[in-house]
């Protein structure tokens, strides 16, 4: 199990701290903006306020065309710094008196504009009728910095970013607090989880406890645990008794495997004794009485005589087999060039009226019983000359590859070949595809071919079709 | 002759140079008695007369005793004016005995040779007493108009105004100057 690339503590600390930083800043944004809105309609009331009083108090120098007093009730104004202008207007909109009291040009309107206030880029400007008794008799018009409002709006930001820092502070260890809670009972399942199938050991309880989706997930996965251990438990059990149950049948087969063999031995053994008096007698009977007996006397005896001797070289190679069977086999490296280079020398010393061509392709050094490989290359080469009789030049090419960590030898004939509906017999004890009066031979050959690449963990087969050659192969593991 | 000419030439250039508030004493031009209505029109506002004297929607009469000086500007301000619900009234009385119901009373220059007695006549009465002639105020008018530094300014007698049961707001008395005797509180 690979290890998680983050962990569902970070993953909730996460979630929570943006969500929390999220609606931090948005409160804080609203916080700002409601309050730079409500301080600026209070200043708005401020000066509006301001000016009705103004106003008021500059009636009767209005009424009274007083410049001097109109002047003075301004003139307060010098007693707050944000005022940068003022003016007093006459009944016909006309300017009647300034603050500061030499005001250049510019500074205020000419003439008196329409009630109401109104931002101008750094400046709240607002403008007022001056009336009496619900007499209009001039306008007042007030000009105040907005500095405050910069002030303000620069305490809010740091208001605003000090709780925010502050409040993230605090939701950050709240967070990793509350992660912990709810990320323990997650965590300790995945450690379970974890150590289950790492060492598949299903005795292990999450044993978490919670009263949410994870303890219910705990618990459940803890049944399924039981539940897998009451199967794994069930299903060792079946294993071992299954296992128990093949080393005794096969302990069984190789009992009466070992009976039969010693069985076929002793009869192959046994055997041979009567038959040596046989073929020992008609050989006295032929030399005592062999003159006496006329041409078909003397043919019986010479066909008992034969038939005896084949019976001896049955017998012989069904003991060579039997003994292959149970002979200790010794491993070790074994050069089959240098091994198929002799047994082609030896074969050629007794083929020497047959003309074969030979062929040896590259043949690499395998682990095995030398004497035992021996037998199974003199087996298929002599099979190879033996079934290419017919031809006038026998053509035997011995190749080997490398296949899926094997080794495969094959031994290609250009003979008579074989049907290859019969190919799985051709590895069978006794078993012939031709008649003995074709090809000679006991049928013995090919089965102790198989019996002895099995022995060594290898494969036998063989590709052929008749007239069309054959090719044996076996394989043996690298 | 050519002297006084002269001295006519002068005063109306300078009222043509400061047309607007600017005014030398003697020069009796329109202009001054349009702001002088102006004023009057004012005092309605600024000065409180007993309810008693002053019925509801009785009209508010502003009178000129003597010779008009106003000329139609008085009537133009006032024309369909009102303060505190009355409908404002301009009315010009020959004689004091005429004198019924009246709020502001201007009296001409044509009557300061009569001054003394007229006002002594409105004594008591609530009539606020408006004039400009040579110290008026300090004479027992109530209101006098003087010009002074060319500006046309005011100058209140209290006392007069107390006996008169009128309030004079202090807004008003901002603009003002204050004669004759301290008032006396009754």
């Amino acid at each position: 199990m690979k290890a998680p690339r983050t962990t569902i503590r970070r993953k909730l600390v996460k979630a929570m701290m943006l969500t929390s930083t999220t609606v931090l800043l948005l409160m804080g944004a609203l916080f700002v903006g409601h309050d730079v809105v409500s301080f600026r309609r209070l200043l708005v009331q401020a000066l509006v306020t301001r000016a009705n009083i103004l106003a008021a108090n500059s009636t009767a120098a209005l009424a009274f065309q007083n410049r001097d007093d109109a002047s003075q009730v301004l003139d307060a104004l010098k007693t707050d710094p944000r005022m940068i202008a003022a003016a007093l207007y006459d009944e016909k909109g006309t300017l009647f008196a300034t603050y500061p009291p030499a005001a250049e040009p510019g500074t205020v309107p000419p003439e008196s504009g329409p009630t109401g206030y109104r931002f101008e880029k750094s400046d709240l400007v607002v403008s007022q009728p001056v009336a009496e008794d619900g007499r209009r008799v001039g306008a007042i018009y007030l000009k105040s910095d907005l500095h405050e409002l910069d002030d303000r709006v620069r305490v809010d930001a740091m208001v605003v970013l000090f709780a925010v820092l502050g409040s993230i502070g605090v939701a950050f260890a709240l967070s990793t607090w509350l992660q912990r809670r709810i990320a323990q009972p997650v965590l300790a399942l995945a450690k379970v989880v974890r150590s289950v199938s790492d060492h598949k050991d299903y005795s292990i309880r999450s044993k978490a406890v919670g009263d949410d989706e994870v303890g219910v997930l705990a618990e459940a996965f803890d049944e399924m645990l039981s539940e897998i251990q009451m199967r794994d438990k069930e299903i060792r059990l079946l294993n071992t008794d299954l296992e128990r149950r093949v080393i005794a049948r096969t302990a069984e087969f190789e009992a009466a495997n070992k009976e039969l063999e010693a069985f076929s031995y002793s009869v192959s053994h046994d055997l041979r004794a009567p038959l040596r008096h046989i073929d020992g007698f008609v050989e006295l009977l032929t030399k005592h009485a062999g003159s006496s007996l006329d041409e078909k006397g003397q043919r019986h005896l010479a066909t008992i005589s034969s038939a005896a001797r084949k019976m001896g070289t049955l017998i012989d190679d069904l003991l060579a087999f039997s003994r292959m069977g149970r002979t200790e086999m010794r491993k070790i490296a074994v050069n089959l060039a240098a091994l198929a280079e002799e047994v082609v020398q030896d074969l050629q010393v007794d083929a020497k009226d047959r003309r074969v061509e030979w062929k040896l392709g590259q043949l690499p050094t395998v682990q095995g019983d030398p004497a035992m490989l021996r037998l199974v290359l003199e087996n298929l080469f002599s099979n190879a000359i033996k079934y290419s009789g017919p031809r006038e030049a026998a053509r035997i090419e011995i190749d080997a590859q490398p296949q899926n960590g094997e080794i495969v030898v094959s031994v290609r004939d250009n003979g008579v070949g074989f049907d290859p509906t019969y190919a799985h017999k051709l590895f069978g004890v006794f078993q012939r595809l031709h008649g003995p009066a074709e090809f000679e031979g006991t049928g013995i050959g090919l089965a102790n071919v198989r019996r002895i690449v099995s022995r060594h963990g290898g494969r036998t087969w063989a590709e052929g079709a008749i007239g069309q050659g054959a090719t044996f192969y076996f394989s043996l593991p690298r | 002759m050519l002297v006084l000419a002269r001295r006519v030439l002068v005063l109306a250039l300078l009222v043509v140079l400061h047309p607007s508030t600017a005014f030398s004493a003697g020069a009796k031009s329109t202009h001054e008695y349009d702001l002088k209505a102006t004023f009057l029109f004012h005092f309605a506002e600024f000065v409180e007369w007993p309810a008693e004297t002053l019925p509801d929607k009785a009209p508010f009469t502003i009178g000129i005793i003597g010779n008009d000086p106003f000329g139609k500007s008085l009537d133009e301000i006032v024309a369909n004016e009102v303060v505190d619900g009355h409908k404002l009234l301009v009315r010009r009385f020959q004689s004091v005995s005429q004198i019924d119901s009246c709020q502001i009373l201007f009296i001409a220059p044509s009557e300061a040779s009569r001054l003394d007695q007229l006002l002594s006549h409105l004594n008591r009465r609530s009539v606020l007493t408006v004039g400009d002639t040579r110290d008026f105020a300090l004479r027992s008018g109530i209101i006098g108009f003087v010009i002074s530094e060319k500006r046309l300014r005011l100058a209140v007698n209290l006392a007069a105004a107390n006996a008169a049961k009128l309030t004079i707001s202090s807004k008003l008395l901002r603009q003002s100057e204050i004669v004759g005797p301290a008032p006396v509180r009754e």
